[in-house]
């Protein structure tokens, strides 16, 4: 009876979705189709969250099945201030082996966003905050200075440099690596977009030395774009007084015709597990594939080995996604993960079906 | 660079692309068998392989060890919370959270005021539910985490008295033999540290021969901290690498005035130099 209701409330969320409908947080394969940085789209140099005068037009008139007319929302507030938003809700199914099946309706997040220019082309103020479910939050707020020559400075809080910003926080290598767009950081970044080159360096606190009263974080990264594919390298240290990480990373992306390519593979040696070091490698390969405007297929195939010391640990995941973006503003997910690893964990053997409405203004 | 462009777009190369990935895809299939690893994907023996119950030890094996770690570990560890087996409770019990400093992450004999059950039922102010993405765990595993809360939340009710300040965990531990020198011996105790005492304890690293078990060890210089974010950990960190061979840290206390908690307790059976806390291990393949 469960499973019926469960059914027919994701079947409900489809409908509602087509009838009213939005589209994504950060996805990267856009960038790699449209040959764009990440700041060709969104108003952090390094991707994500709030959407530029660009990526507001392209998620209206490019990206839907149904492109908008002229006049819609712009995200301009006058001249001073833009203003955002995003929000993730859905259906979704868990199976893990020998137990009980969990389907469920969840309001994932809603986040708004607001960027002030301060003074035009240089100086901004940027806050990300998380206002549901549960108390406010607030994700990024930092400050934000650039000028002509390609150099910016942002102070605050905020998100990391380091690979592929990924929509999915759940994927191997940001789960693993811990960087991802649930745990921002606090420090300085500075970073270099001019040309074929995206360089960003940062200094943060370090996520893992939150309760600490000294440590750090050095996390930056490189990435030459070119027409049709790029290529990027990234690197962390992170030192902490209960041991410490290191992280190294290549990513690149590469655009065929309709498809479009992205590969991460990166390695971390810690020394938080004591008495010895343990040593990860993770990665993932993903295919989007634009079966036709507004139409997105996205196939994932990630790899996780949790110590390389030991054999036979090793964890895969495989996701099929099908995105649908019928009108501006608005996206439909549906995909399922089947997780793959040691027989006698079930977690790791788990499947998840889901459905997501997503819109953003 | 006009003819690449010409290539990479064409459909055949699209094809043939695709054909590699799905072959790589299928020749990577190498998901581990799990053949000599427990549930945790750890080497059987590592750790103990304890049913889930409302202890710590237990708890650890079947929660924090093979759910939480994956993320909650390391240098990068979310909110400075590190869920492996070396740091978990010293980073739980009685430590403020990060996201709502005004409540404790583990709160003995409380468990609805204690952060991580709020943040396994869904029902903290701030962030995700935990474990991230889920699944979540089942009623009947959370409460058992309850339970071990409600009974005070011991490290290890059988052989740790939670009134007793005393040695609780070490890493190494007493015995290991390590392929490299670690970077610092760490020494977990049952209460918080009274870091005034430390400059008066004798805490020595020591190099030692163990076919000349009577002769006394070659010192090796190391700073010892007690770390701001865990007061229950002492951190031996030795100043030079230690390469191949035997050493030992000796906690001695030859009159009474070392190491205390912050109630001015000595450390449990430790008091006027008769027991000294000998931790023993080996770097490399030395016999």
């Amino acid at each position: 009876m469960s499973a019926r209701i469960g059914w027919l409330g994701a079947a409900l969320v489809v409908l509602l979705s087509w009838a009213t409908a939005q589209p994504v947080r950060a996805e990267p394969y856009l960038a790699v189709r449209q040959d764009l940085k990440c700041n060709g789209c969104h108003v952090n140099p390094t991707g994500g969250g709030m959407r530029n005068d660009f990526g507001t037009a392209f998620s209206q008139h490019v990206l839907p099945a149904k492109p908008g007319g002229a006049g819609g929302w712009s995200g301009k507030v006058g001249d001073l201030l833009r203003l955002g938003g995003n929000l993730r809700t859905g259906w979704s199914s868990m199976e893990v082996p020998d137990q009980n099946s969990r389907r469920r309706f969840d309001l994932d997040e809603v986040r708004l966003y607001a960027d002030f220019t301060l003074i035009p082309q240089q100086l901004a103020v940027y806050v990300d905050q998380r206002v549901a479910p549960g108390s406010a939050q607030t994700q990024e707020a930092y400050v934000r200075y650039g000028d002509s020559t390609g150099w910016y400075l942002k102070g605050g809080k905020f998100y990391l440099p380091f690979g592929w910003r990924l929509e999915d926080d759940t994927a191997f290598v940001r789960q693993t690596t811990g960087i991802n767009m649930a745990t921002p950081d606090t420090g300085v970044e500075l970073g270099y977009e001019s040309g074929s080159w995206s360089t960003q360096i940062a200094l943060t606190q370090g996520s893992g030395n939150a309760q600490a009263d000294s440590g750090h974080q050095v996390v930056g990264q490189a990435v030459w774009v070119q027409p049709l594919w790029r290529l990027g390298a990234a690197a962390s240290f992170t030192e902490s007084e209960l041991g410490d990480r290191r992280m190294a990373g290549v990513f690149a992306g590469l655009h065929t015709g309709p498809v479009s390519w992205l590969g991460e593979v990166d390695f971390i040696r810690d020394e938080g597990f004591l008495p010895q070091t343990r040593e990860f490698a993770v990665a993932i390969g993903e295919l989007n594939w634009m079966v036709r405007g507004g139409h997105n297929l996205k196939l994932t195939a990630e790899f996780f080995d949790a110590d390389r010391d030991v054999d036979e640990n090793e964890q895969n995941r495989w996701s099929v996604v099908y995105e649908v973006t019928p009108l501006p503003f608005m996206q439909i997910r549906v995909g399922h993960r089947r997780y793959e690893g040691i027989p006698q964990n079930d977690l790791q053997n788990r499947r998840l079906t889901f459905v997501e409405l997503h819109g953003f203004f | 660079m006009r003819r690449f462009s010409a290539v990479v777009s064409s459909p055949l190369f699209v094809c043939r692309v695709l054909s590699g990935i799905f072959w790589a895809a299928i020749l990577s299939g190498c998901t581990g068998s799990g053949e000599g690893l427990d549930n945790s994907g750890r080497p059987l023996g590592e750790a103990a392989q304890l049913p889930l119950s409302a202890e710590f030890d237990s708890i650890q094996a079947h929660i924090f060890t093979p759910i939480c770690s994956v993320c909650h570990a390391g240098g990068n560890a979310p909110e400075g919370l590190r869920l492996d087996a070396a740091n978990s409770y010293n980073l739980l019990v009685g430590v403020a959270s990060t996201q709502q400093p005004s409540t404790l992450r583990v709160r003995p004999g409380n468990p609805d005021s204690s952060y991580i059950i709020q943040k396994l039922e869904g029902t903290a102010a701030f962030g995700e539910r935990m474990p991230f993405g889920g699944p979540y765990l089942p009623a009947s595993t959370i409460a058992v985490v309850r339970q071990w809360i409600t009974e005070g939340a011991l490290r290890s009710p059988a052989s740790v008295s939670a009134a007793s300040f005393a040695l609780s965990t070490t890493a190494p531990q007493d015995g290991d033999v390590l392929e490299a020198g670690p970077a610092q011996v760490m020494l977990g105790f049952t209460r918080d540290l009274d870091t005034n005492r430390i400059a008066t304890a004798d805490i020595r690293l020591q190099r030692i021969d163990l076919d000349d078990p009577q002769a006394l060890g070659a010192a090796i210089s190391a700073t010892v901290a007690v770390p701001a974010s865990n007061p229950r950990a002492l951190l031996v960190i030795p100043g030079e690498p230690l390469v191949e061979g035997h050493y030992r840290v000796v906690i001695a206390d030859p009159y009474g005035v070392g190491l205390a908690d912050l109630d001015g307790r000595p450390l449990a059976g430790h008091a006027g130099g008769t027991n000294d806390v000998v931790i023993r291990f080996t770097v490399g393949s030395t016999r």
